[in-house]
């Protein structure tokens, strides 16, 4: 993914290792004095195979495997693949279990949110907004807890079904945790929205147009925050989210100053959301019996994760294994835009501007790159293995 | 016998050691007052001068392609002008140990030789981060140097006279000066934050673009001793600011009080703001803060004309 205007002159690496990455990813930056006149960025820092891994394994032990793709939209990993495996098994969950997936769902979408906030001012080197945004995840970050045992990897999931119930006692400390960040995410959006010296770094900075956002094919708030009105979750209703739709946030405003806007008014959104869900919770079982052997087809299913679109496409044989599982996450399709924007830009407003799409890295590292420059020739398996071993002497 | 004092007073006190125990102790009080603000425990009182210690320990690498002489001077240059610095102001409430007509000039000179030496050491590596850092540093430089200069100049004007003993003096006899010339405090103040590199002006060493900066290469003594001068700066800094506009320092608690006042309100205004990006602050400087210095050096000329 290269954009370059000017031969480069002078190069800033940020990364494989650098304190402004959580994560493993190289960028380089081609500056002229402090605007950046060429950006390049690589991935694939944290290949783990997980892919691969999954075909060894069975449709159950999967869904341990999978929602540990990410560490921060964990959840809807699992509940993506859950329902794909529903679809293709031909069994319909519990409503109680579609609400209780929803609710978590959604609490998580409030964590990775919160996450997001404190990480983006970090950025900024606005430090105090940093420190007070995590503080007050920790309430989220209790609620989930409460509910599943589990700060970072719920397992909410079972394949049909959920493993744990809410009970009324749970649901009032949720809705008490909701009050609380409710008022927090007030302040928040005062202070992004007022505080001039942070206006300073968001405002009219990395601004994506619609047009350029749905040719670069953006996703999830990034693209919302863009005038794009996309969201699976209301544009293709799963789960509770048919009896109780959510309000699209968007905004035109397209640069990052709108990114914040959108998302701390999807917490708000969600704020409603699970407290109306609560309140409209059916009773019911919580699981149904789905065979160990899952039927012969394909399924391409999509869920809203944090960050934007997932899309989780199964292959079964029959087999109590999955013949193929191709996972894509949202953080993929939002690079592109950082390379087309950061063009023009000042050096100091690159960190914010890679921030601004919430990106994951080993979500995405599961690409194959294809080197057309060389000539490629064919491997049996064994060559392929002698190859492997060599290449790591 | 000649000799003794001025050694003591170099070596001892006001200079050397207690200069560099009282600046790891301000580093300590700044850092805890910011981490409190943040609502974070911050770190413990002996924090400081244990990093010191650790640095002091540890093997100081240097990278090719450095010109080596200047690489391990350039610490020590810093550090010795912060501390030069020193003997001319009223630290700890005492009359300051040298004292001639028109120190204050040396002073802000000798201040400013820590933030070209970080300048030169960052333009000495080869290092990326470090070019682009001292770019950086010394942009600020130019940003900040001229409405601090006016800033101080200010008190200097209204005593007649340009030895910083006797702006004190004059100082503690009238009404505080920060009640008068309300917009060079100001001015001061932040230029302190500049000055120090303190957030929110802290884009030189901004961690999430550019790694560290201009002390990205360095690492052991010479990070100690960099560190080091710049705690001693904040000190030294802090006094003059306290001395020229809150009534002057004429005993050891009045120079507490008023040079930690001065540290909660400058530790606030740290974890108050974002960064700001260099052009940001370059921008700040010469629209509006040298702009307001020179206001206030124009109202002064202006009564003390027309008295």
């Amino acid at each position: 993914m290269t954009n370059q205007s000017q031969p480069q002159k002078f190069i800033v690496p940020i990364g494989p290792q650098h304190p402004a990455l959580k994560e493993p990813g190289h960028f380089e930056f081609g500056v002229d004095g402090e605007i950046v006149t060429s950006a390049t960025i690589r991935l694939g820092f944290v290949h783990r195979g997980i892919e691969k891994a999954t075909e060894d394994r069975t449709w159950v032990q999967n869904l341990y495997l999978l929602e540990r793709i990410c560490g921060i939209c964990s959840n809807i990993h699992g509940t993506v693949y859950a329902i794909g495996v529903e679809k293709l098994a031909g069994v319909e969950i519990p409503p109680r279990a579609k609400y209780i997936r929803t609710i978590v769902a959604e609490l998580e979408r409030v964590h990775s949110h919160l996450l997001w906030l404190g990480v983006a001012a970090h950025e900024g080197g606005f430090d105090t907004l940093f420190m007070y945004s995590w503080r007050d995840r920790e309430t989220v970050m209790d609620l989930l807890e409460g509910l599943s045992g589990n700060r970072v990897n719920y397992s909410t999931n079972l394949i049909g079904g959920v493993k744990f119930d809410i009970n009324e006692k749970q649901a009032d400390e949720i809705r008490r945790g909701l009050d609380f960040l409710e008022e927090r995410t007030h302040y928040y959006m005062k202070v992004v929205t007022t505080d001039e010296t942070f206006l300073g770094r968001t405002r009219d900075i990395g601004t994506m147009t619609r047009e350029q956002a749905e040719l670069l094919g953006a996703v999830g708030p990034t693209a919302r925050a863009s005038g794009v009105p996309r969201d699976v979750r209301s544009e293709s209703p799963y789960l509770a989210y048919n009896e109780h739709p959510i309000q699209l946030q968007v905004h035109d405003g397209g640069d990052l100053l709108a990114r914040f806007i959108v998302r701390l008014n999807e917490l708000f959104d969600t704020y409603r959301l699970i407290r109306e869900l609560l309140d409209h919770m059916p009773a019911g079982d919580l699981t149904v019996r789905v065979p160990r052997r899952i039927p012969e087809g394909e399924v391409l299913i999509r869920g809203e994760a944090p960050r934007g679109e997932l899309v989780y496409y199964l292959k079964s044989s029959g087999s109590d294994k999955p013949d193929r599982i191709k996972v894509r996450t949202p953080s993929l399709c939002n690079w592109g835009t950082i390379s087309h924007v950061a063009v023009g830009h000042k050096l100091a407003d690159m960190p914010m501007l890679l921030v601004g799409i919430d990106p994951c890295f080993s979500c995405n590292d599961r690409l194959v790159t294809v080197n057309n420059t060389q000539n490629s020739q064919d491997l049996t398996w064994d060559a392929l293995r002698r190859y492997g071993i060599e290449y790591y002497k | 016998m000649n000799n003794i004092f001025p050694l003591i007073a170099l070596l001892i006190f006001p200079g050397g050691l207690f200069l560099m125990a009282s600046g790891l102790v301000y580093e300590w009080v700044d850092r805890k007052l910011i981490a409190r603000y943040q609502n974070r425990v911050g770190p413990r009182w002996f924090q400081p001068l244990a990093d010191v210690v650790k640095l002091l320990a540890k093997e100081e690498i240097i990278p090719t392609g450095v010109s080596r002489g200047l690489f391990v001077a350039l610490p020590v240059i810093g550090m010795a002008g912060a501390l030069t610095a020193a003997l001319y102001v009223p630290i700890a409430g005492f009359a300051p140990s040298f004292s001639f007509a028109g120190d204050l000039v040396v002073t802000l000179y000798l201040l400013s030789m820590m933030t070209l030496c970080l300048g030169l050491a960052g333009a000495n590596t080869t290092d990326r981060f470090s070019l682009i850092g001292a770019t950086r540093t010394l942009t600020q430089l130019f940003s900040y140097e001229a409405p601090f200069l006016l800033a101080l100049l200010g008190p200097a004007i209204v005593a007649g006279t340009w030895n910083i003993a006797e702006i004190n003096n004059f100082a503690g006899q009238n009404i505080w000066l920060v009640v008068t010339q309300l917009m060079g405090f100001l001015v001061a103040l932040v230029g302190l934050l500049g000055k120090l590199e303190m957030p929110p002006f802290d884009a030189p060493e901004a961690e999430t673009e550019i790694v560290s900066g201009a002390l990205t290469e360095y690492s052991g003594r010479g990070l100690a001793l960099f560190r080091l001068g710049k705690d001693v700066e904040l000190v030294v800094g802090l006094t003059l600011v306290a001395s020229f506009y809150l009534g002057g320092i004429a005993n050891p608690l009045e120079f507490l009080l008023k040079t930690l006042g001065l540290l909660i309100v400058m530790a606030g205004m740290q974890s108050l703001f974002a960064r700001l990006r260099i052009d940001q602050t370059v921008g700040l400087w010469w629209r509006i803060g040298a702009l307001l210095a020179l206001v206030q050096l124009l109202v002064l000329i202006v009564v003390r004309v027309l008295r």
